[in-house]
C-alpha cells in the first residue's frame, strides 16, 4: 500500500493498469461482436430475412372485487382480442397493402375502417406491439379470422380477460368501470409502463385501487415464420406467467346496496349513502340513474359514450360524492346543536314570536313552511315539526359569525375524505366569504335566516351530509368514510390501507347534553305523530331522523333524508337525497325506510355467495 | 508526435478520431431516418451537419482558453450552476420515456445532467490536487464524496439510474487517478455492491464473504474497519425494507433496470431486435442504406440510443469493429494525455472527462449487443443530438487544451 500523495497523479503504474483494464473490456466487446456477427451472423441473418420475432403481452386479470360478505361485485371472464401488428414484415415492404387489411378487417369486426385506421397509427406509433382492433370478438369471427390468415397478414387472436360486473348495473359509480389508458393518463411519470391501448380503471374504486388490482402482465417472445405460423422462441426467454391483482374486499353489503337502488322509482335521480358510524365503514354509496359498467370493458363508441356522459340525466356522475346540493331542513339538527353549544339556547327555550306561517324580520317576511302556523314550540318539537320560524329567531339569536364559526368546527366545507375519486367540497358560507362575493359589508344581515333553515349558499354533498349524521349518531367523533375493508396481495393483507382504531377520525368537542337534545329531537320527528319524518319509521328499532326539502335553481324542490338507527347504540347512519322529488318526507324518508329494513330485517331473498363459480 | 516533441500543438489522432467518428454518426442518422416509414425525420441528418459546425467551434474556444481558470472559485460557479440546473429539472423538466431528465428553451433542448458531469470533474481535480491532500486519512474522501453524491442522488431522484452511475464511475476512476490504494477503493465501491447483491441471497454470501477476507488481511485499524463493517450492515438491512414499501409500478419499474427481460413490455424486446441486427451484419454487413431490421423500425430511437446496431447491420463486423477501436483510441488518447500532463490537476481533469467517454461509449454498445440493460444512455459524436454532439466536442476540447499545456506545472 506504498503511495505517495507529492508525486505526480498519473503515474506509469497506474497509467499502464488502467490502460489494460481499459483494453481487456474492449477486447471483450469485439469478441462478442466477433461472435455475434462472423460466428453465429448466418443464424441472425436467417432471423431477420426469414423470421420475424415477436413479443406477445399476455394480459394480466384484474383483482375481484367484493363485498363484506364476500359476494362478488367484479371480476374476469376470458374473451378474445383481435389485433394488428402494423409492423409485419409485410406491411414494411410493402406499407399500401396496410390499408386494404384495415379496410377488410372493418367489414369483418363491424367497424368503421377509419376509426380503425386511426387506432393504427395512433396505438401503433409508440409501441411495437399488435395493436388490440376490437375486444371480446364472438367465437364466429375468431373461426373466420383464423381461416383467414393467409390473407390478412400480422392480424391475431389474442387471449385477454374481459372485466366483468356481475350485478350489471348495480353499484356502477362505487366500483366504476375501466378503459383504455388515454394520452394525458400516459404522461403521468408513474404510469411509464402503461402503453396505448392498455385498460386501466377510470372511476370509483377500479380507478381509486388501479396500482393494486392492475397487476402485472406476462409476456412470451415467439417467433413467426414465413407460414404465418408461430412456435414459441426457444433458448432466449421462458415465457414469463402474468400475475393478477390483489383482491379487494369492500365494505360495502350488497344487500343493503341493492335495498338502496330499488328504492329509488324508475328514471329518479339522486343518491343514498348508509355508514356506520362507529367505524366509518360505507356500508352503501348509491347514485341514480346508474349505468352498466360492462359497456366500458369491451370499448365502447364514441356515440355510445357521448349519450352517457351528457345526455339529460347525467347517468356517469357520482350523485353521492361528485354533487353538492342545498341541505334544506336536514342542516336544523346542526343548527340547533350550534344554538346548545354556543349557550344561545336550552333545551326548553322558546322565541319571543310564535309561529303563524311567517316570520317578519325588517320589511321582509319570511315563510314557514307550514302556512298554518305551528304555535310556539321548544327544541324537540321545533326539530320534529321542522319548524321555520324557531329557526329564523335561532339563527338571528346567533348571528351568522357563530353559526360559521360552529359549522367550520364540524367540517362542514370539508371533503369527507372518503377513499374515491373526484370527491367535491361542500360549503357553509362565512362572513369573509360573503365579503369576497358581494364587496364587504354589501350583503344583507337577514342571510343567516336563510342559512338557519339549510337554504342560501350552502351546499353539501350526500357522502358529507351521512358523515355529519354520524358525528351525532356516534357522539362526537368525525368519522373518516372509507369503501376497503381488505386487500390481498400475493396472499397477503397488504396493511397501512385501512383506518385503524385510532385513525377512525377526528375527535370533535361537543357537550353529550346538546347531543342528546338534539338526539331526542331527532328521534321524535320519526316516532311523534306530528313527526315528518315518520315514513322512515322500522318495526321494533328506534329511529332518528330529519327530514329536509330544499329550494333550488333547477327545477322543483329536493326531497332529503338523513338518520341513524338504533339511537341507543347507533350501527347505521343513512343521507338519502332524491332531485326534485319534492317533499323530504315523502319522497326521501321511504327510501331511508327500505334501506334501514334492508339493514335490520333482511328479506329472504337476500344475494348470497354461491360456493364456486 | 506533436506531443511528445512539445510543441504546444493540439494531440492530431484524437483530433482525427473525434471528426472522423462525427461524420460516421452523420452518415449513420442519415441511413437510420432514410426509410419511407421515417418521412417526419428525413432532414435530421442536415440538422445535425449544422450542429457538428457549431460543436467544431465551440470545442475550439475550450481548447485555447487555459484550463487555468478552472482551477480555484470558478469550480464552485461551475458546479453549483450545474446543481441550481438539475434542481430545476426536478421541478419544470420535460417528461421524456417516464423520467424528467430535459430542460428546453423553444426547439431547443438540453440535459442539465451534461453540464453536472463536467463541473463534477472539474470540481473533483480541484479537490484531489489540492497539496495537502492525503487520501489514507478516511476524511480527505468526505468532499469528492459530497462533491459526486449530490448530483448523483438529484439524477437518480429523476429517474434516470444510467445517467446518475456516471458520477460514481467519474468519481472512482479520479480517486484511483490521484492515488487511492486499490483497497480503499473497493471498501468505498462495496456499499454499491452491497445494493445490488441484496437481491440475490448467494450473491450476498459471496460478498460478504469476500468483503470479510479483504477487511481481515487489510491491516487497518478497528476504527474503519467496523466503519465499513457498519455502513454495509445498515445497506444490508436497509434494502430489502425499502424494496418492501415499494408500490407495486415502482417495483417493477427497478426489475426492469436491473433485469430488463422482466419487463414484459418493451426492453427484452428491443435487446433482441438489435442483437438480430448486428448479428445479421455478418462480416461485411447488408450495405449502407441496405440494412432490412432497420426498415422494421423496430425502434423509435435507432438514430438515437441505437444507432450502433444500424452501424453493425450495414457495414457489419468489419465497420462494427472499426468504430470500436476508434473509440478505444480516443480513450487511449485521453489517458495518455491525462499521464503526461505535468500539472497534478490538469491530469485529473483530462482523466475525469476521458471516464465519461469511457462510461457511454461502454454502456451503450455493451447495451445495444445484450451485454448490459436499456438505458437510454446514447452514444457519444455518434448518436443523433445537437446538445449531445456540443457537449461532446466541448469535453475534447478540454483535453485538448492539457494536451496542448503538457508542459505546464
Amino acid at each position: 500500500m506504498l503511495f505517495d500523495p507529492e508525486s505526480l497523479s498519473g503515474s506509469r503504474y497506474r497509467q499502464r493498469n488502467f490502460t489494460a483494464v481499459v483494453g481487456i473490456i474492449f477486447a471483450l466487446v469485439l469478441l462478442r461482436l466477433f461472435t455475434m456477427q462472423v460466428l453465429q451472423g448466418g443464424k441472425y441473418r436467417e432471423l431477420s430475412e426469414e423470421n420475424r420475432i415477436r413479443v406477445e403481452v399476455i394480459a394480466a386479470p384484474r383483482g375481484d372485487i367484493r363485498d363484506r360478505n364476500g359476494l362478488l361485485l367484479a371480476d374476469n371472464v376470458p374473451s378474445f382480442t383481435v389485433t394488428l401488428d402494423p409492423f409485419d414484415k409485410t406491411y414494411v415492404d410493402n406499407p399500401g397493402l396496410l390499408d386494404s387489411t384495415v379496410a377488410r378487417l372493418g367489414v369483418i369486426l363491424g367497424v368503421d375502417a377509419t376509426l380503425l385506421r386511426e387506432k393504427v397509427q395512433h396505438d401503433g406509433r409508440q409501441s411495437f406491439l399488435p395493436v388490440r382492433l376490437r375486444r371480446n370478438v364472438d367465437r364466429t369471427t375468431v373461426a373466420y379470422v383464423a381461416e383467414h390468415e393467409s390473407v390478412l397478414p400480422g392480424v391475431d387472436v389474442e387471449f385477454e380477460p374481459l372485466r366483468r360486473y356481475p350485478l350489471g348495473l348495480m353499484a356502477s359509480h362505487l366500483l366504476g368501470y375501466v378503459g383504455e389508458v388515454s394520452d394525458k393518463e400516459l404522461e403521468d411519470p408513474d404510469r411509464a409502463e402503461y402503453l396505448r391501448g392498455d385498460l386501466i380503471g377510470k372511476m370509483g374504486i377500479e380507478r381509486q385501487y388501479e396500482s393494486y388490482l392492475r397487476g402485472e402482465a406476462g409476456k412470451r417472445f415467439v417467433e413467426v415464420n414465413a407460414m404465418g405460423r408461430k412456435a414459441e422462441l426457444l433458448g432466449e426467454k421462458h415465457p414469463i406467467q402474468p400475475k393478477q391483482g390483489a383482491a379487494l374486499t369492500l365494505t360495502i353489503d350488497a344487500n343493503l346496496q341493492r335495498a338502496a337502488e330499488q328504492a329509488f322509482a324508475p328514471g329518479a335521480r339522486g343518491a343514498a349513502v348508509a355508514l356506520d358510524p362507529r367505524t366509518g365503514e360505507v356500508l352503501a354509496l348509491a347514485s341514480k340513474p346508474n349505468y352498466d359498467p360492462n359497456e366500458f370493458s369491451t370499448g365502447i363508441t364514441q356515440e355510445r359514450w357521448s349519450a352517457l356522459s351528457e345526455g339529460g340525466n347525467f347517468p356517469l356522475f357520482n350523485r353521492a360524492i361528485q354533487a353538492a346540493y342545498p341541505p334544506g331542513s336536514t342542516l336544523k339538527p346542526f343548527v340547533a346543536l350550534a344554538g346548545l353549544m354556543t349557550g344561545a339556547i336550552q333545551p326548553g327555550t322558546t322565541f319571543r314570536e310564535t309561529c303563524n306561517g311567517a316570520f317578519q324580520f325588517g320589511r321582509r317576511s319570511f315563510k314557514c313552511w307550514n302556512p298554518q302556523g305551528h304555535g310556539t314550540l321548544a327544541l324537540r318539537d321545533a326539530v320534529a315539526r321542522s319548524c321555520d320560524v324557531y329557526f329564523y329567531q335561532l339563527g338571528i339569536r346567533l348571528g351568522l359569525d357563530r353559526l360559521a364559526d360552529f359549522m367550520k368546527r364540524i367540517h362542514v366545507s370539508d371533503r369527507s375524505g372518503v377513499d374515491l375519486p373526484q370527491e367535491r367540497r361542500g360549503l357553509f358560507p362565512d362572513a369573509v366569504w360573503y365579503d369576497k362575493r358581494y364587496g364587504a359589508g354589501k350583503w344583507s344581515r337577514g342571510l343567516v335566516l336563510n342559512l338557519a333553515i339549510g337554504q342560501g349558499e350552502t351546499s353539501l354533498t350526500p357522502i358529507k351530509l351521512a358523515q355529519l349524521t354520524s358525528l351525532i349518531a356516534n357522539g362526537g367523533t368525525m368519522i373518516r368514510p372509507h369503501v376497503i375493508r381488505e386487500v390481498e396481495e400475493d396472499g397477503r393483507r397488504v396493511t397501512g390501507l385501512i383506518a385503524t382504531q385510532d385513525s377512525i377520525g377526528v375527535r370533535i368537542d361537543l357537550s353529550p347534553a346538546a347531543l342528546a337534545s338534539v338526539r331526542a329531537a331527532m328521534e321524535a320527528v320519526v316516532a311523534d305523530e306530528h313527526g315528518t319524518g315518520y315514513g322512515a319509521r322500522v318495526d321494533s328499532v328506534r329511529v332518528a331522523g330529519k327530514t329536509g326539502t330544499a329550494q333550488n335553481p333547477h327545477g322543483n324542490d329536493h326531497a332529503l333524508f338523513i338518520g341513524f338507527a338504533p339511537v341507543d347504540n347507533p350501527r347505521i347512519a343513512v343521507a338519502v337525497l332524491v332531485e326534485n322529488a319534492g317533499h323530504g318526507s315523502t319522497a326521501a324518508a321511504p327510501i331511508a325506510q327500505k334501506m334501514l329494513q334492508a339493514f335490520f330485517h333482511p328479506a329472504a331473498d337476500t344475494l348470497r355467495v354461491v360456493a364456486s363459480r | 508526435m506533436a506531443l511528445l516533441r512539445g510543441t504546444g500543438d493540439v494531440d492530431r489522432p484524437l483530433l482525427f478520431v473525434t471528426v472522423l467518428l462525427a461524420l460516421i454518426g452523420i452518415a449513420f442518422v442519415f441511413s437510420a431516418t432514410s426509410m419511407t416509414s421515417a418521412s417526419a425525420e428525413h432532414g435530421l441528418y442536415l440538422k445535425q451537419l449544422i450542429w457538428l459546425v457549431v460543436a467544431l467551434a465551440g470545442g475550439a474556444v475550450a481548447a485555447a482558453v487555459p484550463y487555468r481558470i478552472y482551477m480555484g472559485k470558478s469550480a464552485w460557479l461551475l458546479y453549483v450552476m450545474g446543481l441550481m440546473l438539475l434542481v430545476l429539472t426536478l421541478f419544470i423538466g420535460h417528461v421524456g420515456l417516464g423520467a424528467q431528465r430535459w430542460l428546453g428553451w423553444g426547439p431547443l433542448k438540453f440535459q442539465p445532467s451534461e453540464l453536472a458531469k463536467v463541473a463534477t470533474v472539474v470540481l473533483l481535480a480541484n479537490f484531489l490536487s489540492e497539496r495537502k491532500l492525503d487520501l489514507t486519512q478516511m476524511g480527505s474522501l468526505v468532499k469528492p464524496l459530497v462533491a459526486a453524491g449530490v448530483p448523483f442522488l438529484l439524477v437518480l431522484k429523476q429517474p434516470d439510474l444510467g445517467t446518475s452511475v456516471t458520477f460514481l464511475t467519474i468519481l472512482f476512476t479520479m480517486l484511483y487517478w490521484a492515488g487511492l490504494p486499490l483497497l480503499y477503493l473497493f471498501l468505498l465501491v462495496s456499499p454499491v455492491i452491497n445494493v445490488a447483491a441484496s437481491f440475490f441471497l448467494p450473491a450476498w454470501i459471496l460478498f460478504a464473504a469476500v468483503l470479510s477476507a479483504v477487511l481481515y488481511r487489510s491491516r487497518l485499524r478497528l476504527a474503519p474497519i467496523l466503519f465499513v463493517v457498519a455502513i454495509n450492515l445498515v445497506v444490508g438491512i436497509v434494502t430489502p425494507q425499502v424494496w418492501n414499501h415499494l408500490k407495486p409500478y415502482q417495483r417493477q419499474r427497478i426489475a426492469t433496470f436491473l433485469d430488463p427481460s422482466a419487463d414484459p413490455y418493451g426492453s427484452g424486446y428491443q435487446i433482441i431486435q438489435s442483437k438480430i441486427a448486428i448479428g445479421s451484419g455478418q462480416v461485411l454487413g447488408k450495405g449502407f442504406l441496405h440494412g432490412s431490421q432497420k426498415a422494421l423500425a423496430f425502434l423509435p430511437e435507432q438514430h438515437t440510443d441505437f444507432i450502433f446496431s444500424v452501424v453493425g447491420e450495414e457495414t457489419g463486423f468489419l465497420g462494427a469493429a472499426a468504430v470500436t477501436i476508434l473509440y478505444f483510441v480516443l480513450i487511449y488518447r485521453g489517458i495518455r494525455i491525462a499521464h503526461h500532463a505535468r500539472n497534478r490537476f490538469a491530469s485529473l481533469l483530462a482523466i475525469g472527462l476521458t471516464s465519461i467517454f469511457l462510461y457511454h461509449v461502454l454502456v451503450n454498445i455493451c447495451m445495444t449487443v445484450g451485454f448490459a440493460p436499456v438505458t437510454g444512455l446514447p452514444l457519444p459524436l455518434l448518436s443523433y443530438g445537437g446538445t449531445s454532439l456540443l457537449t461532446s466536442f466541448l469535453q475534447i476540447g478540454l483535453i485538448q487544451n492539457i494536451a496542448m499545456r503538457w508542459r505546464e506545472y
